[in-house]
């Protein structure tokens, strides 16, 4: 490493620092610096570099699996870059320990080891190491000034050790801290320009949603014609441990002004709610018994959105987010939160996370104020009792309008309100909602538009409710007697009705979500302790590559052997000669030719030797005839090729029994 | 159409890597890198906290940027190039930089500027593309290796950023400066650029001096076993003045009677008044050896690897040929077709050599040319040695036909790995295969 002594060290400690991998980071610092300690080094070819690197790829494949699979496909590249500096690590020691001073970039880039012809540029990877490092610690996103403050002093330090010999040093210096400065200030400046662009962004995008649930803004499907429709998509599970008797309705967000199809939430800006000290319990309300209580699993968008609660929620249990908030419309959202969030909510009928009412919740648009006030005077709803006005509304709306989710007709636009209470007298639960609410606001009676859903699927199966898209629902809150109450006038067909147009193979699309959801809840689950118990299924592919790599060689091996396998039927001439059945006879009593010994010589051994009832004095003719059979190019003929065979047979018979 | 506008893509992409690499030092071109990783890593500033290193990093870029407006760096060079320099040799010459201020000039780093190697539309457009044969569809499509090729095949040299000593005031300094021509030809330098690193060492403050001049680069050569070519001395009508040029054979014999159809000019008038009878003055006539190198330009691009390859082996061989007896013909066809003498003291290999390296790509041409060019002096060749780029038709017919003129050839054929070439020319001739890439290895087998 040509970098000053300590610097890569220094950066993989501040790396560690920042990500909370100190544990790592201190020992692999003492390894790089060490190698300026030790005298030996490692003499290594491009090859085993190579190697290396392919082990380098193989862990950075292997942490991403781990982190796509524990963090989400999102947080997958942040996470590599997190991890970045370990992942790269083998090759940075085999280059610290290493003879070499440098590593060719075809080391590195395997597009560049396919084409020969392109040289081979050597690069030192110690200084591009120490940027990684930075890198990596920036992605853990610690926001404390310890990060920049160890930002400028490793790269003064880097810096320093690569200064013009001809730069006076109290220029170096100013340059540098007036550079600090600037970069200190120019991040906080960015920092609140995403901030403004952001939220001016995100005004643009609302404009443009439908039915997302946005806690400031609803647009309903008033004023819109054909046939409204909703997907069969499971977008929650709600554990009431058995199924309850009589509607259950998660709400969602409450809006309190109305104008032209839209709901909208005035005066209704998100504040912090404090997280106890687990970060998973919050408390909305002070506690209130007796309470009631269900367990809600909810996909969320990388990790944010407003989270259903039933109505009269004070506490929230076993929801993981960095950041939970709610309004005074009863509206809790959370950000940073993971994928699939599951939490139980503790609620009482007594409490609401409703504010209390304003004059917001009074008003009734011009377009719709002299229509509603004539409706109101018909049906005397001025005269009577709050309690008896929301009964005289309930059967008006239940007993004289039908529920159609079909509109047919030109679009009213604006009118659509009008259109509903005096001809069409028929909508789906948007009208109902919105009708309820601004009838009791024509009765005097503080009203808001609520959204969420309606919980009425039990599913034997996963043994809980299942809550679809088409199951998003609208009802009125209205503010009688001190407390807030649901009020939803909807014909309670609207279920069945809703549930008719179910797809043909929604039992097998039920089921595809059933586990995926198995799986979310495994991936996002809790699993402080469970790392390593699933460790082993990270390990498959990397045991897959392994396989892959084995049967590769093997394949090589095999190919290898079959090609020396079609060598091989070349016969030696006089392979198949009678004469090695003698000499397996004489080997057989211990008296075989030896490696390379001539025929003749191993004749005279044996007569020495002098073996009894052995005849030697054929065996000469026979080794002669032998000898040509083997050597000479012109081969035997026919006649002695026989005698050849004919004298070894012979022998054989007469000796057969002298073994 | 896409054409061009890739041309124009990969022409200021070129630009902007060629001023980065030049402006920039190596820790600036780190820093560059770590810039833009942080612009990437810290788009949203919610993320990571990489936008912070991003405007430190930006801040202090631009604050070595903006000390480079400074450097006024006024000093005269002068450069002292030596006559040749020989392809994939390094080459030493010497700088000398003055320094015509009052104040002393230190830290300072030299760069040389050669001509731009990025080739032109229409060579980009019509390059060779049986090369791109091996490429993907895609490579084929926007052509990044073909672009890659020509600039490297136009490249002239590399050099390095040289460091200049101190210049003391109203002093000079000589540099040597150690360059590597990469291709044969005429390597054109524009300027010499003087640079300070910022007091950071990440930018360079540039001041750009005019000094064109231009350096012959010999091709490559390798070395060649003796070759003992075949063949005997010829007539050489006219002798060794007029084997290269318009002259006559002054070698005196005798004087002889005349014989009917003796040119009048040799006539010896003073003899003739003497004795009575017409005489004449007899000359010896020339008989030595005099080989052809034909060089085959007959390629499809302009510096093909095989092109160089083939003067590589014509201008070895040149080398290596024993020229102090025997004469060397040089002939190939270019603009037009041209055959160049050397030996017996006519001219020196050097000068065989300066030819070759500005050989150049004959496209406008049939090989027959060559073929006409070599049967016309056949009758006075010893031997001859071919140096093909292939060995098709026109090819063949023209060594059959040296072959049947009983002129001694050695055919050296330069080929790619990848092809099948003969190793036979079915006549007596002699065919020897050279790979483009194991020219010393295929020459020293000769």
């Amino acid at each position: 490493m040509n970098t000053p002594p300590g610097l890569v060290g220094a950066a993989l400690l501040f790396w560690g620092w920042q990500t909370g991998l100190a544990v790592l980071a201190v020992p692999f610092a003492l390894l790089l610096e060490g190698a300026r300690l030790v005298g030996w080094r490692w003499d290594l070819a491009r090859a085993e570099l190579d190697r290396v690197a392919d082990l380098c790829r193989l862990i950075l494949v292997a942490l991403a699996v781990y982190l796509a699979a524990t963090r989400g496909s999102a947080r997958v590249v942040l996470g590599l870059v997190e991890w970045f500096p370990l992942a790269v690590l083998p090759l940075v020691v085999c280059q610290a320990y290493g003879t070499g001073d440098r590593i060719g970039l075809r080391t590195f880039f395997l597009i560049l080891r396919r084409r020969t012809s392109a040289g081979d540029q050597p690069v030192d990877p110690a200084y591009p190491y120490v940027a990684l490092c930075m890198a990596a610690a920036s992605a853990a996103n610690v926001r404390s000034p310890g990060f920049y403050l160890g930002l400028c002093a490793l790269t003064a330090w880097a810096l320093w050790s690569q200064k013009p010999a001809a730069a006076a040093r109290p220029v170096w210096l100013g340059m540098l801290a007036v550079g600090a400065v600037a970069g200190y200030g120019g991040h906080l400046g960015l920092h609140e320009l995403q901030a403004v662009v952001e939220s001016t962004l995100a005004d643009w995008v609302f404009d443009y949603m439908g039915r997302d649930t946005d806690p400031y803004r609803s647009r309903t499907a008033i004023g819109s014609i054909g046939r409204l429709k909703l997907s069969d998509r499971i977008v929650l599970r709600v554990d009431t441990g058995e199924p309850v008797s009589g509607p259950l309705l998660l709400h969602e967000a409450s809006y309190n002004f109305y104008a032209g199809g839209v709901w909208g939430a005035v005066d209704a800006g998100f504040e912090a709610v404090p997280p106890e000290p687990d970060r998973r319990t919050w408390q909305l309300l002070p506690a209130t018994a007796p309470a009631d209580a269900l367990t809600v699993s909810v996909y969320l968008k990388r990790g944010r959105g407003v989270v259903p609660l039933p109505p009269g929620t004070f506490r929230v249990d076993g929801l993981l987010a960095l950041q939970m908030k709610r309004n005074r419309l009863g509206a809790v959202k959370v950000e940073e939160g993971l994928g699939l969030a599951s939490y139980r909510a503790l609620f009482a009928p007594t409490v609401s996370l409703d504010g209390a009412p304003t004059e917001m919740d009074l008003r009734i648009a011009k377009l719709e104020g002299p229509l509603l006030a004539r409706l109101a005077a018909e049906l005397g709803l001025p005269a009577k009792s709050p309690r008896e006005a929301l009964g005289t509304i309930t059967a008006y709306l239940r007993e004289r309008f039908r529920y159609s989710t079909y509109l047919a007709g030109p679009p009213r636009g604006a009118a659509a309100l009008e259109d509903f209470f005096l001809r069409s007298r028929a909508g789906h639960c948007e009208y109902f909602a919105t009708a309820t609410v601004l009838l009791l606001r024509a009765a005097g009676i503080p009203a808001r538009y609520a959204t969420g859903y309606s919980v009425q699927e039990w599913s034997p199966r996963e043994g809980r409710y299942l809550v679809r898209a088409r199951h998003a629902h609208a009802w009125a809150v209205a503010h009688v007697e001190g407390g807030w109450r649901d009020l939803d006038t909807t014909p309670s067909v609207w279920a069945s009705a809703e549930a008719e147009g179910a797809a043909r193979w929604e039992p097998l699309t039920d089921l595809a979500s059933w586990a995926f959801f198995l799986f979310s809840r495994w991936r996002w689950g809790d699993r402080e302790a469970g790392m390593v118990r699933y460790a082993g299924w990270l390990l498959l592919p990397l045991f897959g590559v392994l396989a892959w790599r084995l049967y590769f060689r093997r394949r090589v091996a095999r190919e290898a052997a079959a090609a020396a396998s079609a060598v091989a039927p070349r016969p030696r001439p006089g392979e198949d000669s009678e004469f090695y059945l003698i000499e397996r006879h004489f080997a057989e009593r211990g008296l075989g030719r030896r490696p390379a010994e001539p025929v003749a010589h191993w004749l005279a051994r044996i007569r020495t030797a002098g073996p009894t009832g052995v005849t030697l004095e054929r065996l000469p003719a026979i080794a002669a005839l032998h000898y040509r059979y083997r050597f000479d190019p012109r081969g035997l003929g026919d006649a002695e090729r026989h005698a050849l065979q004919a004298g070894v047979h012979a022998w054989l018979a007469e000796h057969a029994g002298s073994r | 159409m896409l054409q061009r506008a890739v041309y124009r893509t990969f022409r200021t992409l070129s630009a902007a890597d060629h001023w980065v690499g030049r402006r920039f030092t190596p820790g600036g071109r780190l820093l560059l890198a770590a810039l833009s990783g942080a612009a990437v890593l810290g788009l949203d500033t919610n993320q990571t906290v990489a936008y912070q290193a991003f405007t430190f990093l930006f801040a202090v870029l631009l604050l070595a940027i903006g000390a480079s407006v400074f450097f006024r760096g006024r000093v005269t060079a002068r450069r002292l190039l030596p006559r040749f320099a020989t392809a994939g040799e390094p080459v030493v010459y010497r700088l000398v930089v003055a320094n015509p201020t009052g104040r002393p000039l230190a830290g300072l780093v030299l760069l040389e500027d050669l001509a731009d190697p990025r080739p032109s539309l229409d060579e980009f457009l019509h390059a060779d593309e049986a090369a791109e044969a091996a490429d993907n569809w895609w490579d084929r499509l926007i052509g990044y290796p073909r672009w890659q090729a020509l600039v490297e095949a136009r490249r002239g040299a590399v050099a390095e950023p040289r460091p200049l000593p101190a210049l003391p005031p109203r002093g000079a300094a000589e540099v040597r400066v150690e360059l590597t021509p990469v291709r044969r030809g005429h390597l054109r330098f524009t300027g010499v650029t003087v640079a300070r690193p910022d007091p950071l060492g990440l930018f360079r403050a540039f001041r750009r001096l005019t000094l064109p001049q231009s350096l012959l680069v010999l091709p490559r050569r390798y070395p060649v076993p003796p070759i003992r070519l075949p063949g005997i001395r010829k007539f050489q009508p006219g002798g060794v003045a007029f084997a290269s040029s318009v002259g006559d054979s002054e070698e005196f014999v005798s004087l002889r009677d005349y014989r009917p159809g003796d040119p009048p000019r040799r006539i010896h008038w003073r003899s003739w008044a003497r004795v009575g009878r017409p005489v004449v003055r007899e000359y010896q006539d020339e008989f030595f050896v005099r080989h052809a190198l034909v060089l085959d330009t007959f390629a499809r691009t302009e510096h093909g690897e095989r092109l160089e390859a083939a003067v590589s082996v014509a201008a070895s061989l040149a080398c290596a040929l024993e020229t102090g007896e025997a004469l060397l013909d040089l002939m190939f066809v270019g603009a037009q077709a041209y055959c160049f003498t050397a030996g017996r003291g006519l001219a020196h290999v050097d000068q065989v050599l300066e030819i070759l390296a500005g050989v150049r790509a004959c496209r406008d041409e049939p090989f027959a040319a060559l073929h006409r060019l070599v049967a016309g002096r056949a009758a006075a060749l010893s031997g001859c040695i071919a140096v093909l780029l292939a060995w098709d038709a026109p090819r063949q017919a023209f060594v059959s036909h040296l072959d049947g003129l009983g002129v001694p050839t050695l055919v050296l054929l330069v080929s790619d790995e990848r092809e099948p070439a003969p190793t036979e020319t079915g006549t007596g001739v002699r065919l020897h295969r050279l790979e483009v890439g194991k020219l010393a290895e295929g020459l020293a087998r000769l």
